[in-house]
């Protein structure tokens, strides 16, 4: 009797297995498809993803394309300026008259404040781009921790920024003109330029400045989170690098106008006073 | 000169994940890093596959040419081997790699990312050949011993094989004429195809 029962059990059960599956014969019949370049492609996308499309392309520019491009912005740039500063030279004008208040004691604050972590963000930045360089290691791992912690100041230094002088740096249609004649920057005349508290160039600086930095710490925080596909991470780093290099290009005029173009500017933001002068000549339109 | 590869037979590969325990207990691998794991695609249905991935060691590796600091260097033959000390944990060779084998511990300073880890092919690291620290950082370095990589030596189906080149093709192309089917083993083209 026993006998009959472990012969029939698995009679049984094969009978059962043979009805369950009938409506899928493949799985009685074969171990399944063989591989193939198809099957071989549905085991990539598990994992990385369609590495031509985005992978290759974050390969090719990160082995070569971004480096160069920082290393134009911080030669050719400099160097135009430096043929400005001997070709056409420095603004200078009378500290006579009576001074016009420009900046408040708060605006020039998260100024400073913003100055001192954009600066870090920049050197550091470049530290890993520039890593080999200087041979890695601990000193641009410091350095990494140190541009994050400058983008956690900035991006709140950016969010005031925004609001205390979106008012003035909306676009207007004498701006067209300002871009036109490059602001007077390249004439020694002093011929009021059409611009109001401020000019269409520190406007471009200051859209750059908040909103691509905005950019800039949303692109930054995935890099550094690892938040995200591997294909969204490509992107990231990609558009995180082309930003960066403009706000740096940016930043060097910002550089170069404050400290050089025009002589004694960089005091408007240590007493908070522009010589009347001037407004009258490069704020032409400014209410005082 | 020898050129080290790895090779993955899908039709053997049975998923037990024995080369990802044997890789993160022989190399005394960092928690939360897998240099090693096993992708199953189609589970449960006709035609379900599995295949163990780590770092391929390329030719013309993707990392080696995005590392910013240079970390990432090939070995001549063929392992692709990263320098710890180097390494600044900056995540582009992640980006990079089609296989997503560039692992990184985290617990670091605010979160960051400590320096990357990945498949040495068991061949150590750049520090001296056998040394404490080598052990430590990277692992055994059971290729100067004269031995495949952990991961290869236990596959219990011989799915995973590595070695000389040549020698491992050869092996995979008689299996291919025994079984009377397959293709040319996955991740080949991608990893070891010259331009």
């Amino acid at each position: 009797m026993k006998r009959l029962y472990s012969f029939l059990l698995p009679a049984a059960m094969v009978l059962f297995a043979v009805i369950a599956f009938a409506g899928d014969p493949q799985i009685l019949l074969s171990p399944g498809p063989e591989p193939s370049t198809a099957t071989f492609g549905s085991i990539n996308k598990v994992f990385t993803g369609d590495w031509q499309q985005y992978g290759q392309l974050f390969t090719d520019w990160q082995g070569g394309l971004f480096s160069r491009v920082f290393l134009l912005i911080l030669t050719i740039v400099p160097a135009l300026f430096l043929l400005h500063f001997i070709l056409i030279g420095a603004k200078k004008f009378s500290h006579e008259g009576s001074p016009v208040f420009f900046f408040g004691l708060f605006t020039r604050f998260i100024h400073w404040l913003a100055a001192l972590s954009f600066s870090l963000l920049v050197i550091t930045g470049l530290m890993v781009i520039f890593g080999k360089f200087i041979g890695g290691g601990p000193l641009v791992m410091t350095g990494r921790s140190i541009h994050l912690l400058s983008a956690l100041v900035f991006a709140v230094t950016a969010v005031f920024m925004f609001f205390i002088w979106l008012k003035d740096m909306l676009p207007m249609p004498h701006d067209i003109l300002w871009m036109f004649i490059m602001g007077g920057y390249l004439s020694k005349k002093k011929k009021p330029v059409p611009a109001g508290k401020f000019n269409a160039g520190q406007k471009m600086w200051f859209w750059l400045a908040t909103v691509g930095g905005g950019v800039m710490a949303w692109s930054g925080y995935q890099l550094y989170a690892f938040d995200g596909m591997t294909d969204q991470l490509r992107l990231m780093a990609i558009l995180h690098n082309f930003l960066g290099a403009a706000l740096i290009a940016f930043f060097i005029t910002h550089l170069y106008m404050s400290l050089f173009a025009i002589k004694g500017s960089l005091g408007s933001m240590i007493t908070g006073y522009k010589p009347q002068e001037e407004v009258e000549i490069l704020h032409s339109r400014y209410k005082m | 000169m020898a050129r080290m590869k790895f090779l993955c037979d899908v039709e053997r590969c049975i998923d037990c994940n024995g080369c990802v325990v044997s890789c993160k207990e022989g190399n005394q691998v960092p928690v939360g890093v897998n240099r090693r794991r096993v992708i199953t695609i189609n589970e449960g249905e006709p035609g379900e596959k599995s295949i163990s991935v780590a770092c391929m060691h390329c030719s013309d590796a993707p990392c080696i040419a995005v590392c910013p600091v240079d970390a990432i260097y090939q070995r001549d033959d063929g392992i692709v081997l990263v320098n710890k000390e180097t390494c600044i944990g900056c995540g582009y060779c992640f980006m990079a790699c089609p296989f997503g084998a560039p692992q990184f511990p985290s617990g670091q300073v605010f979160g960051a990312r400590g320096a990357m880890d990945k498949c040495t092919f068991c061949a150590g690291g750049p520090e001296e050949t056998f040394s404490d620290k080598e052990r430590k950082m990277y692992g055994q370095n059971r290729i100067a011993e004269g031995k495949v990589p952990l991961c290869a030596a236990m596959c219990a189906t011989k799915a995973l094989m590595a070695g000389d080149a040549d020698k491992v093709a050869n092996a995979y192309r008689e299996r291919v004429v025994k079984r009377g089917s397959g293709a040319n083993a996955w991740g080949w083209d991608q990893a070891y195809k010259k331009k």
